[in-house]
């Protein structure tokens, strides 16, 4: 079945409870765009048509929903100061963190986004992508959250110790995280794209709760209101397990919560899916990485089986950022197994399709 | 004279109650008082570890508190390690470890290398973003019986394939086990590429070694 609606076309649609042509999904390429469009992913750290141009090579083949300008996660602690190592065809990494020790953390600063590090180039390829594909498809932009962002300003393990030891250190690497995060968002939004927060570090798999409350929540909240009132709306994705900061993300004004395949989707719901969307949760190296289309067909149907009638919404997408290396036989399959599933869907046809496939696994004995 | 029991549940304490600072001097209490240095690591410091573990395990500690829990072990050990013979403590296998190139965040990696320490092993951490051939060349030169490595980014875990691959091309895949773990990690995926084992946490990862080398815990 061939999709008949443009993304743009199909959110508007279900959003006013109009009929559609199938879920919206994002299988969540990320780098992999660069197999796709055929360059280095090196070159996205320069080339800002090159950046935009991947996207949308990417985009135009495989007919998701959503299209993000995101490189890695350290572009803002990289134009803070921090140093990254950049492979010729590989992610961005941290190298080495701005500061060494406690005290020279008042050498950090805001970075400026039209200025410093890789900040403008992906400035340049949020224009581009707009330019091109903005009245078909919602173009967003990724940014991390500035509790994960203090962290690659002062080292991971040093964060971590100080989060116990030292605490108004984080608090101080958070706040000027803040403005650098800040601003690039708002240089994102006058370009006319919708920021997306990644915060990795807030997953319950690395601090408690407790933590998160008292370091991450307060900042994020600030940063979706900051968001929220530049008239956008905002998707929050935290990696790991979630389930238990579930009840302070629900207090936030977020437009929707992606997680990771470590958490449940039907849990999720339970607890957020009155308030946000819900997007989730193909484990992406188990299973789009590592698994065969028809491991990939049984994940996507159980993800919509779990979320499809979420009060405000679901999008099925993988747990995370897919490996640069995902085939795309895989990627496909995710799509089709969306447009077999109708719109309302079908959740007969679901189930049975569910069925169909673990008989085919016993049969192919797994 | 305080009592060997009393210094031992102290030593364990202040690792679980991540009594950083104070805990080099009750190992040094503990070793002028004569006590045996092993007792010491294993009933004492290594204990307080496996409680802390059991906490991570139940939700009730995460990583920061695992973190300082360690830092307080390793200062604990570097009282008494000193004290010991060599082949006092240790099983006597080698584990070469590392995080796969591509990928600089090694907490994990540590958090491994921590419990296997403590479990007696000898580990050679070759650190983050190790290339390929470094596992091959670490566990030749060791004489390693494993070799572990560990990525928190899906867009490294194809080098682990490659460095199970580079193994067998040098001849010594059927030597040395090979375990992999971290964030993207999955079961599937050490089936996949040829790995001998997978472990969710370092906890496990230390049942999982025990049992590939063939040590009944």
């Amino acid at each position: 079945m061939l999709d008949t609606m443009t993304p743009l076309q199909r959110g508007t649609a279900i959003a006013k409870g109009e009929s559609a042509d199938r879920l919206p999904c994002n299988p969540n390429i990320a780098n992999g765009v660069a197999r796709i469009y055929g360059c280095k992913i090196s070159e996205f750290n320069t080339d800002a048509k090159t950046l935009a141009k991947a996207q949308i090579a990417s985009y135009r083949k495989f007919g998701y929903d959503s299209i993000r300008i995101f490189t890695d996660l350290f572009p803002w602690a990289e134009a803070m100061g921090s140093k990254v190592v950049k492979p010729d065809d590989n992610t961005v990494d941290l190298a080495e963190p701005a500061i060494k020790n406690i005290e020279e953390i008042s050498n950090l600063m805001p970075a400026d986004p039209y200025k410093d590090g890789r900040l403008p180039v992906q400035l340049d390829a949020m224009k581009y992508l707009v330019d091109e594909v903005g009245d078909e498809i919602g173009c967003s932009f990724g940014v991390v959250g500035p509790f994960t962002n203090a962290f690659f300003l002062f080292g991971v393990e040093k964060t971590l110790t100080s989060i116990r030891k030292n605490p108004e250190v984080v608090h101080r690497l958070c706040r000027v995280s803040m403005e650098t995060v800040k601003a690039f968002v708002e240089a994102g939004i006058k370009i006319g794209l919708t920021p997306s927060i990644s915060e990795p570090m807030s997953s319950c798999t690395v601090v408690s709760p407790k933590v998160f409350r008292e370091f991450s929540l307060p900042y994020l909240k600030e940063l979706v209101d900051f968001i929220n009132s530049k008239g956008k709306g905002v998707i929050i994705h935290i990696c790991g397990q979630t389930n238990k900061i579930w009840p302070d993300l629900e207090k936030l004004d977020i437009a929707g919560m992606s997680i990771d395949n470590v958490a449940s989707i039907a849990e999720c719901k339970k607890i957020m899916g009155h308030k946000t969307k819900i997007l989730g949760n193909v484990d992406p190296g188990g299973i789009m990485y590592s698994g065969s289309p028809l491991d990939v067909r049984l994940k996507t149907l159980e993800c919509i089986r779990d979320g499809y009638d979420s009060p405000k919404g679901y999008t099925v997408m993988s747990g995370c950022s897919l490996p640069v290396e995902t085939s795309t036989e895989n990627i496909k399959e995710m799509l089709d197994t969306v447009r077999d599933a109708e719109y309302p869907v079908n959740i007969n046809k679901v189930e049975s399709m569910i069925a169909d496939c673990k008989k085919k696994m016993n049969q192919e004995d797994y | 004279m305080t009592s060997k029991d009393e210094l031992l549940s102290e030593l364990s304490r202040c690792v679980l109650e991540m009594e950083d600072d104070d805990i080099a001097d009750v190992a040094r209490e503990y070793a002028k008082n004569g006590y045996k240095p092993l007792d010491g690591i294993l009933n004492g410091l290594v204990d307080g570890m496996n409680k802390a573990a059991q906490l991570y395990e139940e939700e009730e500690y995460f990583i920061p508190e695992l973190l300082i829990c360690s830092d307080a072990m390793y200062n604990g050990l570097d009282v008494l390690r000193p004290l010991l013979s060599k082949t006092d403590f240790g099983n006597g296998h080698k584990i070469v470890i590392g995080v796969v190139q591509g990928d600089t965040h090694d907490i994990g990696k540590n958090l491994v290398k921590i419990m296997l320490e403590s479990a007696g092993y000898e580990l050679i951490d070759l650190g983050r973003d190790v290339p390929v051939e470094n596992f091959v060349k670490a566990a030749k030169e060791n004489n390693a019986s494993v070799v572990g490595m560990s990525t928190l980014m899906s867009t490294s875990m194809n080098n682990m394939k490659l460095v199970i691959d580079s193994l067998a091309k040098e001849g010594i895949r059927d030597k040395v086990k090979v375990i992999i773990g971290g964030g993207p990690i999955s079961k599937s995926f050490a089936h996949k590429i040829g790995a001998d084992g997978y472990s969710r946490s370092a906890v496990e990862a230390v049942k999982l070694v025990n049992q590939l080398v063939g040590i009944s815990a």
